[in-house]
């Protein structure tokens, strides 16, 4: 595996590799990802999840830790989830929102 | 899961090889054994169970106690196995016995689901339907255990002393009969029937939908206000239906007036909610339980008729009373079940299968568990036979219940196809690699 710089981009891109299955979109296109900390090898990821109490957050939150895991630069991966400010269609990319077919 | 699709197989096969069930009036030992059949092995079993989940994703909260939804299961089973089979042979003795146990189950379900309901952090219009609906199942069964007591005989009471134990039962028991022969048996019947349609299942599937339906689609509730007068119109109404319907009094009309009000608050609701939604397209599964819930406006009608204070018992108030009880069965509450299965099973397996792969490897979304094009042919073959079926009962032909059963069966046969697919994933996951190369390549 090649050692790639850590950087906000490169996270984003390799948390494309996490979908949300029920809508068939990933979590950035979703607008789930709210901040990315990066402190040397260690990246922290806040995030919410479209509906609260949802049994799927603990499994997507560490779909996340994998995803990042994969990264040989990344040491340690932490998630935080968080429900304030609550997730809403508007916050989706254009391309999430062409994907799922969600008007503005 | 599988014990209510093989009690639903059963009941629309059985319907199939005998249309005169549906053809002619349904106060016979048969219909009413199909019935419960229907009722309590098909919608009660997958509805207790969806409880289980549903309630608390729906309320934020965890199931009290997985340990008593097992015991539950069983006393459950064998219940309502032993009263559909006894009531086919009429032995109502032992259909009290075996309501008896699944009576004991429904108090362990009862006791569970108000447990998770006191943790709820918030209370909101959907743990008010829920804990309703709780309320009426408990009435529902009390009312059913109270008609078989009614239909037995009890020569054995006047040879034991009402100070022994058995003797006291049995005294009781022979009271209780005594009471209920002052009513008609038919209302009587009627009541306990509306108490359980109306009360629990379409009492909770207005409650759940007022969850589900915004999540799936990216929409919320319009008015809180609204889809709290929806629930509180209708527990008013089945109150007043349930007295007025087991006395056959005229006031009745006034109920099922305000029980109609209350499902049209909730059609304006649903209606406000889809034209709110972010998500434009609506998959099957949806388009399932909305066409669903749109037959509550012709069943309404049907009510407002059959309550019409005077109504003669004719032979087409038979057919209209056997069409009642059908739409409502049939085409309210089962089709709305079936549009939630394919929510729920896929997320089921999905998350047996997957849920620890993400990130990790490709996993399929939910709706690559199964075939739409087969969920598109059910649906289709769904509506078709309920038309078809409908139109028999109406006009009292067998020979063309028997076409719209076999539809229902042929749209059954495309679930239980889609329902085997989905859980070929839980014996043979389908994974396969990330494909990492444009991140680790840096092509951004």
């Amino acid at each position: 595996m090649q050692t790639t710089q850590l950087d906000e981009p490169l996270i984003l891109e390799t948390l494309r590799q996490v979908v949300d299955p029920e809508i068939d979109c990933n979590i950035v296109d979703l607008g789930l990802i709210y901040a990315i900390r990066i402190d040397g090898g260690k990246v922290i990821v806040q995030m919410t999840l479209t509906t609260q109490g949802c049994p799927m957050h603990e499994s997507i939150a560490w779909g996340v830790k994998n995803a990042l895991r994969n990264l040989e630069a990344v040491e340690e991966a932490n998630v935080e989830i968080v429900w304030d400010p609550p997730w809403h269609p508007a916050m989706m990319t254009e391309e999430g929102r062409a994907r799922v077919g969600v008007r503005s | 899961m599988v014990t209510g699709m093989l009690s639903l197989f059963t009941a629309v096969i059985l319907l199939t090889l005998r249309p005169e069930l549906l053809a002619t009036y349904h106060y016979n030992q048969y219909v009413i054994a199909t019935t419960h059949l229907f009722v309590l092995g098909w919608i009660c079993t997958i509805v207790m169970g969806a409880m289980y989940q549903l309630v608390p994703v729906a309320l934020e909260t965890k199931l009290y106690s997985e340990r008593l939804a097992a015991w539950q299961f069983l006393f459950h089973l064998v219940g309502f196995a032993g009263m559909v089979w006894m009531f086919w042979t009429w032995n109502m003795k032992q259909v009290g016995h075996f309501g008896s146990l699944l009576t004991f189950g429904v108090g362990l379900f009862v006791y569970n689901i108000a447990r998770t309901l006191l943790r709820v952090p918030r209370w909101n219009v959907i743990a008010t339907s829920v804990a309703c609906a709780l309320g009426w199942l408990s009435l529902a069964v009390c009312a059913g255990l109270t008609i078989a007591i009614g239909k037995c005989t009890y020569e054995t009471a006047d040879t034991l002393a009402p100070g022994s134990l058995l003797g006291a039962i049995l005294h009781g028991l022979k009271s209780v009969a005594t009471f209920t022969a002052r009513f008609d048996q038919i209302a009587a019947m009627h009541a306990h029937a509306h108490l359980g349609a109306l009360g629990v299942f379409v009492m909770l599937i207005i409650g759940i939908s007022y969850k589900l339906v915004p999540m799936f689609t990216l929409s919320e509730i319009q008015s809180p206000r609204r889809a709290l007068a929806s629930v509180a119109l209708l527990n008013a109404g089945l109150l007043g239906s349930f007295v007025t319907i087991l006395l056959r009094h005229p006031f009745r009309f006034a109920f099922a007036l305000i029980i109609a009000a209350g499902l049209a608050c909730y059609g304006v609701e649903m209606l406000a909610i889809l034209r709110a939604r972010k998500r434009r397209a609506l998959d099957w599964g949806l388009i399932s339980f909305l066409t669903a819930i749109s037959l509550l406006a012709p069943l309404s009608v049907l009510a407002l008729i059959l309550s019409w204070p005077g109504l003669a018992l004719t032979t087409l108030t038979g057919r209209l009373e056997n069409l009642y009880g059908f739409l409502a069965l049939a085409g309210v509450i089962s089709f709305a079940i079936i549009g939630m299965f394919y929510k729920i099973i896929p997320f089921l397996v999905w998350y047996g299968s997957y849920s620890t792969h993400i990130g990790l490897g490709k996993v399929p979304s939910l709706a690559d568990l199964y075939s739409r094009g087969l969920q598109a042919l059910g649906y289709w073959a769904y509506v078709a036979g309920l038309a078809v079926t409908a139109t028999a009962i109406l006009l009292g032909h067998a020979v063309t219940v028997k076409c719209g059963c076999a539809l229902l069966g042929l749209s059954l046969a495309t679930l239980g196809s889609n329902v085997a697919k989905i859980l070929s994933h839980l014996l043979r996951p389908k994974l396969q690699p990330l494909d990492l190369r444009p991140v680790l390549q840096g092509d951004l």
